[in-house]
């Protein structure tokens, strides 16, 4: 069945790409400048679903909002090539002055406010982009609890944001970055590393439990820092994550 | 047959399908043979905002009749649940619950409101 189903009136809104930027060979952000002037205010965390208008069909595919600044009429989205993946091609076709549809933003994967407690941060590649505007509303605060970033990746490029995040971090004594770079490696063997450090640290470290934790990425391994988490005894509404 | 009728609290009108779990997917959002990939399949709208990926709350549903008929929530839909307004003792995400016996008789309710923390202003 091809057919798309009806569909009611929705909240659609419009943005058209005003920059281009290339992270590293297959990781993208576009930068969206929302129609008529209006502005997009989202929670750190959130997402916004994009109509992918393909052959056949209309398809919405979800994306973090990766934005830094606090410009609500400029929202940034950021991605990679997947294989197969039919709405990241869709974007990577996108140039200047083109236009998008979208709605949202969506999502409970979300930090509100700033960290009130220790916070504890971990990302992978470009799952960083939920994460990059909660290190934004850390960093804005006039205080806040130390929050720490353990972010992992393939190689040093796709480290993203990776001058800002530390600039953020020496400018801000409550917030740190830690780097970790597996290369050469599939992304079980990251999430292993991630897994053992989480283990090490925030396990058998110590026997602090109230620590926050928000966890971003691809696949099973974000479900096993998961479960590693709360089978230590960290309170299940404490460890919030999202599975790529 | 499997029988899945769609009660809508924004006042839609009622639709019932008959359909065969063994002919999942129907479409290609959500679990092959869940609520959402039904309902797409027959082309009745469900909101699915992160693509039917348990990343939303948006196909949130609440079953009246049958749900132990359906594939058991993991955790990472309760997780899910737990932020959905409006959650009830048998709520699921369409995306999620999956319809397997071939002779279910399932209801559900899709409520009025969805999580959507938007907020839009123009400029001045």
């Amino acid at each position: 069945m091809s057919d798309a189903p009806e569909k009611p009136a929705r909240n659609l809104r419009s943005a058209r790409v005003e920059r281009i930027f290339d992270h590293a060979p297959g990781i993208r952000s576009l930068f969206l400048r929302l129609a008529e002037g209006r502005a997009l205010r989202f929670v750190p965390g959130q997402f916004i679903s994009i109509s992918i208008p393909l052959e056949d069909e209309t398809r919405t595919r979800a994306y973090s909002i990766a934005s830094g600044s606090e410009d609500a009429h400029v929202i940034e989205i950021c991605f990679n090539r997947v294989p197969g993946g039919r709405g990241a091609a869709w974007l990577f076709e996108r140039g200047v002055g083109d236009t998008l549809d979208f709605i949202g933003p969506f999502g409970t994967f979300t930090m509100e406010r700033a960290p009130e407690v220790e916070t504890v941060l971990i990302a992978e590649g470009t799952a960083i982009a939920p994460i990059r505007p909660m290190m934004h509303l850390a960093a804005r605060a006039k205080e806040h609890a130390p929050t720490l970033l353990l972010y992992g990746a393939q190689s040093p490029e796709q480290l993203l944001y990776r001058a800002e995040l530390e600039r953020l971090a020496a400018n801000d004594r409550d917030l740190r970055i830690e780097s970790m770079v597996v290369p050469d490696a599939d992304c079980a063997a990251l999430y292993e590393r991630l897994a053992e450090e989480t283990q090490k640290r925030w396990v058998n470290g110590d026997n602090v439990r109230v620590r926050q934790f928000y966890i971003c990425g691809v696949g099973k391994g974000v479900l096993r820092l998961r479960d590693l988490l709360r089978a230590a005894g960290y309170e299940r509404r404490s460890v919030h994550y999202e599975q790529w | 047959m499997a029988k899945l009728r769609i009660i809508f609290e924004n006042g839609g009108p009622e639709r019932v399908i008959e359909f065969n779990p063994a002919d999942a997917p129907f479409h290609h959002d959500g679990r092959p043979g869940s609520i959402l990939d039904i309902m797409l399949g027959h082309k009745i709208h469900l909101e699915h905002a992160c693509g039917g990926n348990c990343a939303c709350t948006t196909c949130h549903v609440v079953v009246k009749e049958g749900y132990g008929r359906l594939s058991p929530p993991e955790e990472q839909e309760e997780d899910m649940l737990d932020k959905a307004p409006g959650l009830t003792p048998t709520s699921r995400l369409g995306c999620q619950a999956v319809v397997e016996d071939p002779n279910a008789e399932i209801t559900i309710v899709v409520p009025k409101y969805t999580i959507n923390l938007a907020s839009e202003s123009a400029d001045e």
